[in-house]
């Protein structure tokens, strides 16, 4: 176990846990405003989807 | 001969449950009991309690087989333990869910992480209350109001825990329009709830495709202990929008998922056995489960104001209580609330955003917990 099992392990642990995810949450959100980037491959017609 | 009968009736009566039965098996049924009444007259998310109330009054019958080896909840149970169920939950999850708001919007993808804080806040209570640091990380996902995630983080980090870390996790759950509405009010005044939120844009067929896709390499690459879940999320999204598996979307979001429904709940409910259930540590678990929701909300609804201090088109701070994962329960709260104040604000849609990156944001929490917790 890389964290102590101790309160300051418990403080550590969020601390670095809130942190990262909101920095790869914010990560995701940067793909999210890149994925309108896909829309130059192309367009896909939902009809000829469906009748395929 | 009358001896002979009386033993004969004591003999008939060691052979049957009611020898075994104490006060603790008659608390449990009662909460069963409890448990079906608010699914079915108070309508709290009846497909899960109905399922998990039943299971557990028949696993406080002593006498009843269904619950040990052979038996078919034991078997329901396994599939929980091998961490089959969870992300099968989620396979149905994602052919029913319509990620566009989220992808429209990805600004209030943040708000996802911002109401996770709670989980922190009970990481840190439970270890202060004595629990070790795996326990206590179990404890804390119970925050993120995401079943699956929660019942996956228990078997991982603290299978002793499972039952009561579950039940708290779903009771909460189907609790949060009580639990979520007065944190909400308490944190935003009546201005800042009357913003409304304009109209997001569309977004294409090549986006909804692209979206699982691109979701699960990242997933995969960067957060492995958790990959497991939003994969099979990614793959039953991908199932819904590419509309050329139509019917296979439509059997991950109906059938696989009432079938994995009734396996979940009866498992869930069959580990609520009075000797086990009946603890100090289940009532501190439920507790801290609590402390994680009422600061989640909080968190996310703070952290949607100071969102408002950089932007310049302000958000509805309601929407930050959406951050929390449980869809799409969370999302309805913050759309009543907003109702309450004026009856034409729709944030439905809006609060979809958050609350489905609410999933991401616990899984990325749940993956770096184990990876902090249980390095391979």
């Amino acid at each position: 176990m890389i964290v102590p099992d101790t309160l300051q392990g418990a403080v550590v642990l969020s601390v670095i846990d809130f942190a990262l995810s909101i920095v790869m949450i914010a990560g995701i959100g940067v793909v999210l405003a890149l994925l309108p980037l896909l829309n130059r491959i192309g367009r896909l017609d939902d009809d000829n989807l469906r009748n395929h | 001969m009358l001896d002979q009968l009386a033993a004969f009736v004591a003999a008939l009566a060691a052979q049957t449950g009611i020898a075994h039965l104490w006060w603790g098996n008659l608390v449990m049924i009662a909460l069963g009991i409890a448990m079906i009444w608010l699914a079915v007259v108070k309508k709290f998310e009846p497909l899960l309690l109905v399922g998990i109330g039943f299971s557990c009054i028949v696993a406080n019958v002593p006498g009843s087989n269904l619950i040990l080896e052979g038996g078919l909840f034991h078997y329901a149970y396994q599939g929980v333990e091998l961490l089959i169920l969870p992300p099968l939950i989620f396979f149905g999850v994602g052919a029913m869910t319509d990620f566009g708001p989220m992808i429209a919007n990805p600004k209030l993808v943040v708000l996802g992480a911002a109401a996770h804080l709670g989980i922190f806040v009970a990481l840190i209570g439970a270890k202060l209350a004595g629990f070790s640091i795996c326990e206590a990380g179990a404890i804390g996902i119970i925050g993120g109001a995401d079943g699956p995630m929660a019942i996956f983080m228990a078997v991982k980090l603290a299978p002793h825990l499972l039952a009561p870390i579950s039940v708290a996790a779903y009771s909460y759950m189907a609790l949060m329009p009580l639990i979520q509405p007065p944190v909400m009010k308490l944190l935003t005044t009546r201005r800042e709830r009357l913003i409304r939120m304009p109209q997001m844009r569309p977004v294409s067929r090549v986006e909804r495709i692209g979206f699982p896709i691109i979701i699960a390499i990242i997933v995969n690459l960067l957060l492995p202990p958790v990959a497991p879940l939003i994969t099979m999320l990614m793959l039953g999204n991908l199932y819904r929008e590419t509309l050329v598996t139509e019917r296979l979307a439509r059997t991950a979001a109906n059938g696989v998922m009432n079938v994995v429904i009734v396996m979940l709940t009866v498992a869930i409910g069959s580990t609520m056995a009075a000797d086990r259930f009946l603890t100090v540590q289940t009532l501190e678990v439920v507790g801290l489960g609590l402390v994680a929701f009422v600061f989640g909300t909080g968190s996310g609804v703070l952290g949607a104001k100071i969102m408002n201090l950089f932007l310049k088109e302000p958000i509805n701070p309601l929407l930050g209580s959406a951050g929390i994962a449980s869809v799409p329960i969370a999302a309805r709260v913050t759309h009543m609330v907003a109702l309450a104040d004026d009856p034409d604000n729709f944030l439905i849609y809006h609060a979809m955003g958050p609350n489905l990156a609410g999933v991401f944001g616990t899984a990325l929490s749940g993956g770096i917990m184990l990876a902090l917790l249980l390095p391979s």
